[in-house]
């Protein structure tokens, strides 16, 4: 029944997590991103001038766009043709076509690639005008190259299991193509056939694979500065060559493929994209760190974590602070799990849950904190703690869920909580008493924090009084559902409102589906339950458009 | 950099790599020994070479207990020397050493351990998959069905114990 409850109300999480992500950038994102394309236009047809163009550009700290090239149809012709072709040869090779000696085979397909080579290299370079062309050919006789490998790898029946072998002798000796020739299209090839490689390595021999972040951090990287696709497919490689570790336990690979992307960052700081895979490498290493060594907490980790952190706020990058933050819980969790062990304390759902919400608060209050403070992301700390919040608050919602989840007490996730907890306290406190709870709506905001955190201690302190806690965190919900209603209205902030709305009716429906999904009458169930969503959505959304529509400036 | 020289360079090196391979294992075939070796396998497709037979012998599977061995375990990965010796029509695991002896003059092969347990050692010797012609698979494939498998294959082995596929009998 309970579980059914969870199951039935995933997609509300999905309408809730949209609604939140709206609120805070999507809409305002589409809007400048439009902006951003429109005002060179404005320009040109002298509505506005460059200085004005710029002023407005600055006041919503947006960067100048230049208009992107449009594509060239016969190059896209030309490269679609080329990979046609390819791709055709490799086909061929696989069928393994028997009429023609494999030997006059081999040298036929070494000839046809040294000869598309040639071909490549002379429209590139000698001939004029057909560079495209050359670029396409260059990435033909790479194509070929990998033809020619996989047919000496056929008739010689170097087994599946050394594919990783092919792959190599594949990808390396078209290197200096990519690089010497400045071939993107083969650069882009080498690096996706080195990430294949790195896979099929690590599969076929079971043991780290060190050459390959060398080869990319030396090579790879290196020459991609100006390659941005080459670059991400690089920087993905290795992601995923660091994910890869934690389900083999390589700590030392983790850490340096991590360590590498933060150096690539502090190299490059323009491409963002190897601060945010730093930051979820490191994550990675440390769930690594935790699988071999289980009785270790990994306090290390704060220092990569609190140098990412550093950075977030040093280059303003927001999205990059989910990251960290997600790294803060992980890293506390499985830091206290590993002290749960040395002192032989059980696992105990009902605490780590309560954790993880006084975590959520945390957060929370930071941003809290942050706003009134005037410091950066506000607003994203608020996403993530109101998230966790709310996730751990509805799971706590169930009855059946608190009465399974009670079990041996575990002290360290209980003096964890208690010291969030105090955190917690103490930063509302503070704010309380700098005078920042002075308005309405910060008002509202403090008294579901508040009802917050006393619930989880009530729960915290008395985990098997199950009926008083199933009632104490769904009084929780109504607060969450009703505060985001006020706050909507107070601020006038149609969003935060229709979350309010969101969050009441998913209250309802959850509840209805745990209370009568025990009837025997399922069909009952189904009507009853049906007709109540009908009448309950129709008359919440008529209600949600009037206030709205009051909420509309005159 | 001149680009012709680029261009000379790296023609040169993909046909010494191309002519490398096929040097490698041409020595085995001009210097290998022929040994007959009985098999069990399946029909899989590679995505670059096309279809092949997953061929899997009777000496993948090795027990310690049985046959003589400088260890009782192996590590995934390790490698391992298996010396062979002909018992009527097949060539059979007599030996399993971490080394190949200098000394002795019979026929070692190559593998690497897939897995140990239970004092079962698993190997893979490099000879495992076959290329046939597309669609091909299916008749060796016949022939491997039911409690004993009616393939055999025929392998070269260098002195290095590096072994080849020679041909393959599926009657």
């Amino acid at each position: 029944m309970m579980y059914l409850g969870i199951i039935s109300s995933l997609l509300w999480w999905a309408v809730i997590i949209f609604v939140i992500v709206k609120l805070a950038s999507g809409s305002r994102k589409k809007h400048y991103s439009w902006l951003q394309r429109e005002l060179p236009l404005w320009e040109e047809k002298n509505i506005v001038n460059k200085e004005q163009g710029d002023a407005v550009l600055s006041l919503y700290k947006l960067k100048r766009v230049t208009a992107r090239k449009k594509m060239d149809m016969v190059k896209v012709l030309t490269l679609i043709g080329v990979i046609f072709v390819g791709l055709g040869v490799i086909f061929f090779v696989g069928s393994n076509w028997q009429r023609i000696p494999s030997h006059i085979r081999t040298i036929m397909l070494l000839a046809i690639t040294i000869t598309t080579l040639y071909e490549g290299y002379f429209f590139s370079y000698e001939k004029e005008g057909f560079v495209n062309l050359g670029k396409s050919l260059l990435l033909l006789a790479s194509l070929f190259w990998g033809g020619t490998i996989a047919l000496i790898g056929q008739i010689y029946n170097i087994p599946t299991s050394e594919n990783w072998y092919i792959m190599l002798l594949w990808a390396f000796p078209i290197v200096p193509i990519a690089i010497l020739f400045k071939n993107d299209y083969v650069h882009i090839l080498a690096s996706v056939l080195f990430v294949i490689w790195n896979f099929l390595y690590g599969s076929d021999n079971n043991i780290a694979n060190y050459y390959y972040p060398s080869i990319v951090f030396l090579l790879m990287l290196p020459t991609a500065k100006n390659l941005i696709l080459s670059r991400r497919i690089n920087i993905i490689g290795l992601l995923s060559a660091s994910l890869y570790c934690c389900f083999n336990k390589y700590e030392w690979l983790a850490l340096l493929i991590s360590a590498g992307l933060l150096v690539g960052y502090l190299a490059q700081k323009e491409e963002r994209a190897y601060l945010y895979a730093a930051c979820l490498s490191f994550i990675f290493w440390d769930i690594t760190y935790f699988t071999v060594r289980q009785l270790q907490p990994n306090l290390y980790f704060l220092l990569p974590l609190g140098f990412m952190l550093y950075l977030t706020y040093r280059d303003n990058i927001e999205k990059n602070l989910v990251f960290c933050l997600a790294g803060l819980m992980i890293g506390i969790n499985l830091a206290l799990s590993s002290v749960s062990q040395i002192v032989n304390y059980p696992f105990n759902g009902l605490q780590f849950t309560i954790f993880q919400l006084l975590l959520g608060l945390s957060i929370y209050s930071v941003g809290i904190a942050s706003r009134n403070r005037e410091y950066l992301f506000p607003v994203i700390y608020k996403i993530i703690g109101y998230l966790v919040t709310f996730i751990c608050v509805y799971l706590l919602a169930f009855k059946a869920l608190l009465g399974e989840w009670g079990g041996a007490a575990n002290n360290v996730y209980l003096f964890g909580s208690l010291i969030l907890a105090g955190i917690i306290a103490l930063l509302v406190v503070d704010e309380r008493r700098s005078g920042n709870f002075n308005n309405k709506s910060s008002l509202i905001e403090l008294a579901a924090l508040v009802v917050a955190l006393v619930g989880s201690i009530i729960l915290l302190v008395s985990p098997r009084t199950v009926l008083l806690n199933t009632i104490t965190m769904n009084s929780v919900l109504v607060v969450f559902a009703l505060s985001s209603i006020f706050l909507g209205v107070e601020l006038k902030k149609p969003p935060i409102f229709t979350l309010g709305i969101v969050l009441f009716a998913l209250f309802i429906i959850t509840r209805y589906i745990d209370v009568t999904w025990a009837l025997k009458e399922k069909s009952l169930f189904f009507i009853v339950g049906g007709l109540v969503i009908l009448f309950l959505g129709t008359f919440l959304e008529k209600q949600r458009r009037k206030i709205i529509e009051r909420m509309k400036p005159e | 950099m001149n680009k012709k020289l680029i261009f000379i360079a790296v023609s040169f090196l993909w046909i010494a790599v191309a002519v490398g391979l096929i040097i490698s294992k041409q020595h085995i075939i001009r210097t290998g020994k022929t040994i007959l070796l009985e098999t069990v396998p399946v029909d899989p497709r590679d995505f670059l070479r096309g279809d092949y037979v997953i061929l899997r012998y009777k000496i993948s599977t090795i027990d310690l207990q049985q046959i003589q061995s400088e260890k009782s375990y192996y590590g995934q990965g390790e490698k391992v020397y298996v010396k062979l010796e002909p018992k009527e029509r097949f060539w059979e695991a007599i030996a399993v050493k971490t080394k190949k002896p200098v000394s002795d003059n019979g026929v070692y092969i190559k593998a690497k351990a897939k897995y140990c347990y239970n004092k079962k050692l698993e190997l893979n010797y490099g000879i495992e998959s076959y290329f046939v012609p597309e669609g091909e698979g299916k008749d060796i494939e016949k022939n491997m069905r039911g409690n004993k498998s009616s393939v055999e294959v025929e392998i070269l082995v260098d002195t290095s114990g590096n072994a080849l596929i020679k041909k393959v009998f599926a009657q």
